[in-house]
């Protein structure tokens, strides 16, 4: 099975045409998957649990592949699916934690946001600092017309950890999905966004945040596809990596026939601290429409010698300056997410991980 | 010229390019690609052993290598069909005197002894698979530039030379086109500039190919030594027939310690071309390549220059524009390796896309470990001229090293409203008020090159937006 699959294919010895296959997802161990270790809280008013998938959710498939949704699906230990009426004061919360007891989780949610619905999903992995198991999720959102739905993802995974993370959304007119996808953690990070603006003027954003180290491999295809008119499209990536890290990052934003108007901004911010670190990038416009306005850039580097130096000669250790950088470069993304323990846990989580890197 | 609605196309004139005369060579293999044929070309040519055993080789490696599995498709081009050598009625000449009538004209009518005569330090021109003209300025030969068809050189005193850098860029094994030109490669240019001399005039190989179903598969050998200047420019074109063609031609380029290539490209094959061209540079110590790329004709074309630099301080420039109309999809970039320190390059690219034609940017940009303080920048805009083209971007980049700077930026749109407004409330018409936007955009690439030329770039992009209104 292939996952993260370029949406158009180049040049084979580039590598990223499809995620390698050290980041292959593993097959079910012997003894089967094992109880997932789930917490969640009481859902806020104008939420319920649904028994089935809904359909407007089933149809939306994700970054990884369809095949890897049907995957996740066959082998989740745990469902939940979510719908959500009206404004929820609260967000919906799912917390995921991989011990000795539950090395693994395989989870398939679903979140159909109805019509005007205004609703915010944070997901929390974690895990016991000697985990080495599994995560697998797949989650789909259905945003009816004018739905807005907030998905926040964190995950703090340890380094002997996988990662698979599928998210699948589809957007009807005047809906907007925001995601924001704090994911410093885990060995083996596989993450695909997909974005289906199918409704005119409808939306989506998705900001993520990365951090490589070790051996880590960290595959990302996140894709934007525009088919109403005046669909709007945002994917702001920033990351680290360091020690011995390799990170794919695939980025399209797919302008369709009859997209007119539709507008995809999409932005990479990559910090290299390790010389043996390999950083790929393949941003994709595809367009078969021609009022659009479509935009790509990407920095990859080092942090800037100059601005270092400044704060070197204001008194930072070079330790300290460097994180204050990094910060500084992370926060407008960090800064999305509404829970401030929870944003705080990760700025801690990134904070040690570049003291770990000092 | 009356202005109809909008949806309407109306046919473009190309009769610039699109004339021919009856094919009549003096020889031509059988269509199709076996041993056999590839050593009657190599017995035709005079091979020396090594060569006909280089061709043989690649020949094997072609029937092993599969079809490439991105890119446009290639369902249209059938190797059986494709007749891979013809010889003109006619051996190579020094004066276009001596050139047969229905090849001069055609030359004639393409403006080349007349740009020779006005601007260029030497002409090569070849006619499908042989090269029919060779001159280059006496003032150029003394400063012991050599400048000459391939096959020629191949039994000079270079030959050595040639063997020693003959497919060592573009290796056969490179991709399933480079074996097959390794197998039937014929005719193209071979130039040596020696160290510390600048060619101030540029040279120019043109490429016509005349006969239906066939195959164009010249190679271009350019080595500029240390401190050495050269300005080299291609043309080719082809009338068009109802019937596939192929052209799989093959540049290297060397650019010794400090010295400086120019290889300036206006491609206009006609649209029943399958355009599967390889070109590569290798550059040394603190030397440059730039290269400057008009792609207007073909059916199909794979085309992505591309640059390794491997010595310390190497710089490479690449200035690129293409305009797929009817019919046409044009798969064109560029490909850096930046494999020393300090090495820098910079992609510039324009492309447009109208009446259904696809234009893709596709670029890889490959820092290597070792190449510290290296400094990519990669610029792409494309243009979508209405809304039953295609225009996709495929960069991608691959970063090894920490101490690297690599920026990237990419833009998709069309043509301002508000721009066509204006110009029209000036007093043009929508059809030129359109054309002058896309002149405009067009116009980093058309600075780049020699002025009869950009005029030519110039008049190819009227010639494609006229019918798009």
């Amino acid at each position: 099975m292939q996952l993260n699959t370029l949406p158009v294919s180049t040049w084979n010895h580039l590598g990223v045409n499809h995620a390698p296959d050290r980041a292959a997802l593993p097959a079910a161990p012997a003894g089967g998957w094992g109880a997932t270790n789930t917490r969640y809280e009481a859902l806020p008013e104008g939420c319920a649990c649904r028994p089935v998938l809904p359909l407007a959710c089933a149809r939306a498939r994700s970054g990884l592949g369809v095949e890897a949704d049907r995957f996740i699906r066959t082998n989740a230990t745990f469902h939940r699916f979510y719908s959500a009426a009206g404004t929820a004061k609260a967000p919906i919360r799912l917390y995921e934690h991989l011990d000795s007891d539950h090395p693994n989780a395989i989870t398939h949610t679903a979140l159909h946001a109805q019509e005007n619905a205004c609703v915010t999903y944070i997901q929390v992995i974690t895990a016991e600092d000697d985990a080495d198991g599994v995560s697998a999720g797949l989650t789909q959102i259905a945003a009816e017309r004018g739905a807005r739905v907030r998905l926040i993802q964190v995950q703090l995974l340890p380094l002997a950890c996988r990662r698979y993370n599928a998210v699948a959304v589809r957007c009807e007119a005047g809906a907007r999905v925001d995601v924001v996808r704090a994911e410093p953690g885990a060995g083996v990070l596989v993450s695909g966004a997909h974005f289906a603006l199918e409704g005119d003027e409808s939306a989506c954003r998705l900001d993520a945040v990365y951090y490589g180290e070790g051996d880590g491999i960290l595959d990302f295809n996140d894709v934007a596809v525009h088919t109403g008119r005046g669909t709007v499209s945002e994917l702001t990536t920033a990351g680290v990596l360091s020690d011995r890290a390799e990170k794919i990052l695939r980025g399209t934003i797919d302008f369709q026939r009859g997209a007119v108007r539709g507008v995809g901004h999409e932005q990479e911010d990559v910090v290299l601290f390790s010389p043996d670190v390999r950083n790929r990038t393949a941003p994709l416009i595809l367009c078969a429409e021609e009022q659009v306005e479509g935009q790509h850039a990407a920095t990859i580097g080092r942090l800037d010698e100059d601005m270092l130096y400044y704060l070197s000669s204001r008194g930072l250790s070079a330790a300290d300056a460097r994180r204050l950088l990094v910060e500084a470069r992370f926060a407008p993304i960090l800064d999305k997410i509404p829970d401030t323990a929870l944003r705080e846990q990760v700025r801690a989580d990134i904070g040690r991980r570049l003291d770990h890197d000092a | 010229m009356a202005e109809t609605g909008r949806s309407e196309i109306r046919d473009i004139d190309r009769s610039l390019y699109d004339f021919r005369y009856e094919s009549d060579p003096d020889f031509q293999v059988e269509s199709g690609l076996t041993p056999e044929i590839v050593e009657t070309i190599s017995r035709e040519k005079n091979d020396p052993d090594w060569m006909r055993a280089f061709r043989l080789k690649s020949l094997a490696v072609y029937n092993k290598m599969p079809l490439p599995a991105w890119g446009p498709p290639l369902d249209g081009l059938h190797m059986e069909n494709i007749v891979t050598y013809v010889r003109p009625k006619t051996d190579m000449r020094g004066t276009w005197d001596e050139v047969p009538d229905d090849i001069k004209n055609t030359f004639e009518r393409l403006g080349i002894p007349q740009a020779e005569r006005a601007s260029l330090a030497g002409v090569g021109a070849q006619y499908d698979s042989e090269v029919v003209y060779h001159n280059v300025k006496k003032e150029v030969l003394e400063q012991g530039v050599i400048y000459t068809d391939l096959e020629s050189a191949l039994h000079s005193d270079q030959a050595e030379r040639i063997r020693e850098h003959f497919m060592h860029l573009v290796p056969p094994g490179d991709h399933k086109f480079a074996a097959l030109h390794g197998a039937v490669w014929s005719g193209g240019s071979y130039v040596y500039v020696p160290k510390g001399v600048s060619v101030e005039i540029p040279l120019q190989s043109y490429f016509r190919l005349n006969a239906p179903g066939a195959g164009q598969f010249e190679h271009t050998l350019i080595i500029v030594d240390e401190g050495a200047y050269l300005h080299f420019i291609e043309g080719c074109s082809a009338p068009k027939y109802n019937v596939a063609n192929l052209h799989a031609g093959c540049v290297e380029i060397f650019v010794g310690k400090n010295a400086r290539v120019r290889y300036s490209t206006i491609e206009n094959w006609s649209k029943n071309m399958y355009n599967l061209n390889t070109k590569r540079a290798v550059v040394d110590e603190g030397g440059t390549i730039e290269w400057v790329s008009g792609s207007f004709g073909s059916h199909t074309s794979y085309l992505y220059p591309m640059s390794i630099l491997r010595g310390e301080g190497a710089r490479m420039e690449f200035t690129g524009i293409t305009f797929a109309g009817n019919g046409q999809e044009l798969d064109t970039g560029a490909q850096v390796v930046h494999a020393a320190a300090g090495t820098s390059s910079h992609i510039m690219t324009k492309s447009l896309a109208r009446d259904g034609g696809v234009s893709n940017f596709r670029s890889s940009v490959i820092v290597t470990k070792d190449a510290h303080e290296a400094k990519s920048a990669v610029s792409c805009e494309s243009l979508m001229l209405d809304d039953r083209s295609r225009s996709d971007t495929i960069p991608v980049m691959d970063i090894r090293c920490d101490r690297a700077d690599v920026g990237h930026e990419a833009k998709i749109g069309r043509i301002s409203e508000d721009a066509v407004f204006y110009l029209m409330s000036r007093g043009l018409s929508e059809e030129d008020a359109r054309a002058l936007i896309v002149g405009g955009f067009a116009e980093p690439i058309a600075k780049e090159l020699p002025l009869e030329y950009a005029v030519e770039m110039n008049n190819l992009i009227h010639l494609e937006m006229s019918g798009t209104l």
